[in-house]
């Protein structure tokens, strides 16, 4: 019985494999396209809910699409490029599209815009956050931006107040330390921030300057010591929570503070407000990263959550263009997608989403919508190494908030680490 | 098992009643609270499966405040293909797996460990250095390998290398085992005008039961745990096994069903439960009960 | 090429053949077992083997084509790389306290089951429960829920007033939540134990009781000579393992090795070179690096083992 099974799946899977390296001839004409995307199973829904509809109106085409969590996905990502087996489809993350698209693993797109791609109406800035050295790599799935997540019932048991488009770091410390008190120390008003890249950038980006320019840093050895004196000070006013609290989130969704009921808020990215939402009983609300002082714009910028590109060893590259071009411009394709990855990118697709969404998605296009004033332009793609100064600061911060190192300290010897690093020929 | 007892009775007959009554006694009592301690986090993820969704990480306790089996229904069919097939891939994995390891890697421990042959030593530790060296960094040109074989997509880079004795680690173990074996009994097998295979086939085999049943138990269990072999070469859903299954439940980053992935989580311990219940009973006969003499 | 001289052997009487067949005679059983091995080893293993090999004297960025560095990963790996110190700092602390605790442990257990008590099937079943988690996704929620700034741990000691840290996420403590890990996955070490145990020869304990030999002096006399090969097994394997050990660090750490680097096992640091931050040939470097220390300290204990390993030959 497992017998005659397992021969059966492996003749039908050597068949597949055979198919897939092309070594048969290409019979009937029938175009085998490979999809590959990072997230849950409410994403893979929507997905290959598009996948159907498009193979309906496309006899001629074949999609096998692959899921996989995210920790799980960079790594097969990268063996089967590196194994000349890349899937025709790839879902890219910004920290990720510039390694792959420098590395001549993704094929620039630009050859096919207006010629089977349309990108007219596409929001200016997410083409150019897909944008590498001047080509046109990964077309956005999403507009998302940073975004202060926070449970609405703790707040408003403490008596805090904000302005979710204008509060500011004074804010948190002078208002922060009354959810400390009002729980008893349970719960802080928000996590400890000093480590994450997207904030710290756009800090750095409201006092008019950046994480990079031109492939170097384009912040100084002060900037960083004045970033984590500050945090210092929301820390010691226990506006935020302890080190040992801040420790345990390692990234992954449940571990955050404000799932752990542990802070009323989360700094986050937008399109994550409705997985929060799921893990969390009482009603959430969303707001800016704190400002500098309540009128400070060009902090926040409009990203993209993440991107579809195309390898460059497809075999079908127009077919494969074609499915991108029909997941980001079919109105039916959208209105099956929704927010899940983010806001659309194409006005004409906001319009034929806005109708068909909850009480959180309307937030989400809310919030990126009156972020228009306050946003500044998107930053170039970082340059490599980006990923590996992002844990850098991590544990900077952590050694910071630990007290194995002054915040006076902490400054240069960051700085040096991203200059040691963005040098390092590998 | 059963003239163990019998045997306990007569080397213990000095010893008063009483006193191994008490020595029973505060041994189960140990026993018990050792188990206690080691079961506590299975039955923590017992209650997870069966409780509401937004209540998993805000309790520690083992009762949940209300009851369902909704995350079994959700989980088994939450992946866009039912875990039915998953279990069935990793049984097929599996199964083949232990078959293989058995016969590959006891052939290999019998050269090692009762055959004279040139440049052994050598083999041997050559063997022993192939554990030693993280897959991490064998693992992309391993896949080019395969993959110019033409068996990515397919369960062969799973089964094939253990029907190679690919895992040194049971060499290495099964050697350790068959050296404890008397060798007079080859001796007088050979003397008899047996060659190395019936020695192998007829004595060492028989004899070496608890080390077998070892090696079977640890191979299914360790198969149907591996997930980055199965993430690397399959790439279709339909070929998925369920450890590969329960990682697809959890996205970092977006939207998961953690109900889901603890009731998978806990059918998915089952199956090897049930093998290790199963073949547990071999791990106690051998030369101690079949009452070899020396 | 062994097999057909056995074909020929036979019919041939000249001289030549018969050093055939004297080496055949001699050295042909052994590389007939061996031949599936023989097939893995040279069709399967060693290729991927020396390719990592030769990636350990380039850079290579897994996505073009490996560029030759001569010794220059190596280099930087001695003179000029903290994460790697630390990471060798840490894996290092977790061997010399993991691996006898566990083994201590396994064999305890293991001497405690093997007394022909009722029920041992069942508590033989329990403690090796938490080995069939292996690196479930489950297990890092779990330790959370247990070494967390609230969790039981603490609860348990706010009974006597004691106010704990966060275990898991206080870099004082973190690792140790990862050697109490190890340690509660005993499993498979007790299992081997207890197998080894079962092939010791009951008659020896009997004589020995009847020449008045104490229990404590039967377990120095009898059972632990008689299962040194096993101990030797067990500890050989679980150093060997505790060098390599990746996931639990991975999944509990969420593949960080934070806080501040407390959990940044040598493999787990070798992984984020490799995948996260595309640099395949230093990642060799690192693991070959990793396979001389083992392999030195493999090679000291097979030397040492005729002194205190007793075998049956």
């Amino acid at each position: 019985m497992t017998f005659s099974l397992s021969r059966r799946s492996f003749l039908a899977s050597s068949t597949a494999a055979l198919l897939a390296a092309g070594t048969l001839p290409s019979w009937a004409q029938q175009s085998q396209l490979r999809l590959i995307f990072w997230g849950g199973q409410a994403r893979a829904d929507r997905t290959y809910g598009v996948v159907d509809l498009f193979t309906k109106d496309h006899s001629d085409v074949s999609i096998e699409g692959e899921f996989l969590g995210w920790a799980d996905y960079w790594p097969k990502v990268a063996t089967q490029t590196a194994g000349g087996n890349q899937p025709d489809i790839i879902q890219m993350d910004y920290r990720y599209i510039g390694e792959y698209a420098r590395r001549g693993s993704l094929a620039p797109l630009d050859e096919y815009v207006g010629a089977g791609l349309d990108t007219s109406s596409f929001d200016e800035d997410q083409l150019r956050n897909g944008t590498v050295d001047g080509k046109l790599i990964g077309i956005s799935l999403g507009v998302a931006a940073g975004a202060a997540v926070y449970n609405t019932k703790v707040l408003a048991d403490a008596g805090v107040e904000i302005d979710p488009m204008r509060w500011t770091y004074d804010d948190l410390l002078t208002q922060g330390p009354k959810v400390s008190e009002s729980t008893g120390g349970a719960v802080a008003m928000a996590p400890d921030g000093s480590g994450i890249e997207l904030l710290f950038e756009n800090w750095l980006r409201q006092k008019g300057k950046a994480l990079y320019a031109d492939g170097q840093p384009a912040f100084a050895p002060e900037d960083v010591t004045e970033w984590f004196e500050l945090w210092a000070e929301l820390r010691a006013a226990k506006a935020i929570i302890s080190p040992d609290e801040q420790a345990i989130d390692t990234g992954v969704l449940e571990t955050a503070p404000l799932v752990r009921g542990k802070s009323a808020m989360n700094f986050t990215t937008s399109n994550q407000l409705v997985a929060y939402q799921t893990l969390i009983p009482d009603p959430l609300g969303i707001a800016i990263y704190p400002a500098t002082s309540p009128d400070s714009t060009g902090g926040h910028y409009r990203n993209s959550s993440q991107y579809f590109a195309l390898s460059s060893t497809s075999a079908a590259p127009e077919k494969a263009v074609e499915f991108i071009n029909f997941f980001v411009n079919n109105p039916e394709a959208a209105s099956l997608l929704g927010v899940e990855r983010g806001v659309p990118a194409s006005a004409a697709m906001r319009d034929a989403v806005a109708a068909t969404l909850d009480e959180r998605g309307q937030m989400v296009v809310q919030y990126i919508a009156d972020l228009g004033e306050i946003a500044g332009d998107v930053p170039p793609t970082p340059p490599a190494s980006a990923g590996e100064i992002e844990v850098a600061l991590k544990t900077k911060s952590q050694e910071v908030s630990f007290g194995a190192q002054s915040p006076a300290d902490a400054g240069p010897a960051f700085y040096n680490e991203v200059i040691q690093t963005l040098g390092r020929t590998n | 098992m059963t003239d163990a007892p019998m045997k306990l009775t007569v080397v213990g007959a000095e010893t008063p009643l009483w006193r191994k009554r008490m020595m029973s006694v505060i041994s189960h009592g140990l026993l018990i609270g050792a188990s206690i301690l080691m079961l506590y986090p299975l039955l923590w993820l017992l209650a997870a499966s069966f409780r509401p969704e937004n209540e998993i990480f805000t309790s520690a306790s083992i009762i949940p405040s209300a009851w369902s089996l909704d995350a079994y229904f959700r989980g088994w069919n939450g992946l866009r293909t039912s875990f039915g097939v998953f279990f069935t891939n990793s049984f097929i994995i599996s199964i083949a797996s232990v078959i293989g390891n058995v016969m590959a890697c006891s052939l290999a421990a019998y050269a090692f460990a009762r055959l004279e042959f040139r440049g052994r030593k050598i083999w041997f530790a050559l063997m022993l250095m192939t554990l030693m060296l993280p897959y991490q960094v064998t693992l992309i040109p391993q896949y080019v390998l395969f993959r110019q074989i033409g068996w990515v997509d397919t369960f062969l880079p799973l089964i094939v290398p253990k029907f190679l004795a690919a895992d040194a680690f049971f060499i290495f173990l099964m050697v350790q085992f068959f050296r404890g074996i008397p060798r007079e009994l080859d001796e007088a097998a050979m003397m008899d005008g047996a060659g190395p295979w019936r020695i192998y086939w007829k004595i060492i085999l028989p004899l070496s039961t608890p080390v077998l049943a070892t090696a079977a138990i640890f191979t299914f269990i360790w198969t149907w745990d591996d997930f980055f072999g199965p993430l690397i070469y399959l790439n279709r859903m339909s070929d998925y096994t369920v450890m590969l299954g329960l990682r697809t439940f959890t996205d970092s980053t977006g939207l998961s069903d953690y109900g889901g992935l603890f009731a998978m989580s806990v059918l998915s311990l089952v199956p090897i439960f049930v093998f290790f219940l199963m073949f547990q009973r071999l791990l106690i006969e051998g030369i101690a009960t079949t009452g070899m003499k020396r | 090429m062994t097999v057909q001289n056995v074909a020929t052997a036979p019919q041939a009487g000249v001289p030549k053949t018969s050093v055939w067949r004297r080496i055949w005679q001699q050295d042909g059983p052994g590389y007939l077992f061996l031949l599936p091995w023989f097939i893995g080893f040279f069709g399967l293993t060693l290729g991927p083997m020396i390719s990592s090999l030769y990636l350990s004297f380039t850079h290579f960025d897994l996505l073009t084509a490996p560029r030759w560095a001569g010794v220059d990963n190596y280099v930087r790996m001695f003179t000029n790389d903290p994460k790697f110190a630390a990471s060798m700092r840490v894996t290092m602390f977790f061997v010399i306290f993991s691996v006898p605790l566990k083994l201590a442990f396994a064999l305890g257990v293991a001497m405690l089951l093997n007394r022909g008590m009722k029920g041992l099937p069942l508590y033989r079943a329990l403690f090796y429960l938490p080995s069939l988690l292996g690196a479930s996704v489950a297990i890092a929620i779990l330790w959370r829920q247990i070494f967390a700034g609230d969790g039981l741990v603490n609860k348990f000691l706010s009974i006597f007033g004691i106010v704990g840290p966060s275990w898991i996420s206080n870099p004082n403590y973190s690792l140790w939540t990862l050697i109490v890990l190890a340690i509660w996955q005993f499993g498979s070490p007790m299992i081997i134990f207890l197998a080894g145990l079962r092939q010791i020869p009951q008659d020896m304990y009997e004589a020995a009781s009847l020449d008045g030999a104490s229990k404590w002096r039967q377990f120095w006399k009898i059972t632990l000579p008689l299962l040194t090969p096993v101990v030797f097994f067990n500890a050989i394997i679980q150093t060997i393992e505790a060098f390599k050990s990746f996931t639990p660090a991975f999944i509990i750490s969420g593949g960080t090795g934070n806080p501040i680097n407390s959990t940044l096992f040598y493999t787990l640091y070798l992984y984020q070179e490799a995948f996260g931050f595309f640099r395949m040939g230093y990642a060799s470097a690192l693991a070959w690096v990793l396979l001389a220390l083992v392999a030195v300290f493999t090679a000291f204990s097979f030397l040492t083992s005729k002194y205190w390993v007793h075998y049956d030959d």
